[in-house]
């Protein structure tokens, strides 16, 4: 799917078009449905034309989901803390930590 | 004849969606800092969307909140290290995704191959829905609808899914971030959208999560 190859974008069949689909939608902005090489194809096959308008409807709507649907509970917030502190106080102590076997000034 | 050789180059980034936030910029500053309270107001702007891209790739709540805490006590201790080469958002997401994929590892799950787990056959193709067009999902479809769709996505696809189509990754990122080719991730991707698209055109079944709220992916 990667490799690059030379399509035929006038005599492109069904099971073609299914193949390239996944990089198609890959490069260039995502617009199948706008690609001007597609567009004979599409016109003469409307159920790859459904398929990609339904695909550009869920990726677009997805970007909707980007916004945050929740909230995570105060517990959280209170763990982070305790642990910041705790981790605070370790290294507090780590600060006043005397080596016993350091030489005397 | 119209020919043409495929490109095979990274998405360019359909969307960048992460402008700067105000204030944000000197809470970062004083947080690095060790200023508390700055880094409490960091917490308070981002922990909705860290806690949201957690729940989206784990289904599940409880570690979902674990992850959360991680992800903050992991910025807290690597703040130093944020130089504002990328967006702080982009920077703390990324550090995020990392520690949810670390933990799923460490579960043992096999995050490349997940897309056996729906399909063991691999023959999920386009010719499957020919004949089943439905005309309602050609134009628009519920965001809580998708949503719920994505709940029900098989792990594998979920994650590819959130990564670029929701978080907006590319390809080229996710493979890095999965170890795996990006030919895997847009063949994972356009699987997902097939699924998708099957769950959002049976609304009289009601799409379940592909997980229980308590299990692990």
């Amino acid at each position: 799917m990667t490799t690059p190859r030379i399509i035929d974008f006038d005599h492109l069949k069904p099971d073609e078009f299914e193949h390239i689909l996944p990089d198609l939608f890959a490069t260039g902005d995502g617009k199948v449905s706008q690609d001007p090489r597609l567009q004979k194809f599409l016109a003469a096959n409307p159920d790859c034309a459904a398929l990609v308008k339904d695909l550009e409807t869920i990726a677009e709507t997805a970007r909707s989901l980007f916004e945050p649907v929740a909230e995570p509970s105060d517990r959280v917030w209170q763990n982070i803390q305790a642990k910041l502190a705790e981790d605070s106080a370790l290294a507090s102590i780590d600060d006043d930590y005397i080596d016993p076997g350091a030489p005397l000034d | 004849m119209m020919t043409q050789a495929l490109p095979s180059r990274a998405n360019p980034g359909l969307f960048k969606r992460n402008p700067p936030i105000a204030g944000e910029a000197e809470a970062i500053e004083a947080a690095q800092k060790g200023d508390g309270e700055a880094f409490a107001m960091l917490y308070n702007l981002h922990k909705r969307r860290v806690y949201t891209l957690c729940l989206r790739m784990l289904g599940n709540v409880s570690e979902a909140e674990d992850m959360t805490q991680n992800a903050f006590l992991h910025l807290f201790r690597k703040m130093g290290s944020f130089r504002g080469e990328s967006a702080f958002s982009t920077w703390l997401h990324r550090l995020t995704v990392n520690l949810v994929l670390m933990h799923l590892r460490k579960k043992g799950l096999n995050l490349v191959s997940l897309e056996e787990t729906d399909n063991p056959s691999g023959e999920e193709t386009i010719t499957r829905d020919y004949g089943r067009r439905d005309p309602i999902l050609a134009g628009s479809v519920d965001r809580i609808a998708l949503e719920r769709a994505v709940e029900a996505l098989p792990p594998g696809y979920r994650m590819v899914f959130v990564l670029h189509d929701v978080e907006g990754f590319e390809h080229n990122e996710i493979a890095a971030m999965l170890e795996c080719s990006t030919g895997n991730t847009k063949s994972q991707l356009h699987k997902a959208r097939l699924k998708l698209r099957e769950l959002l055109r049976s609304p009289g079944q009601p799409p379940q999560p592909s997980v229980d709220s308590e299990s692990a992916i």
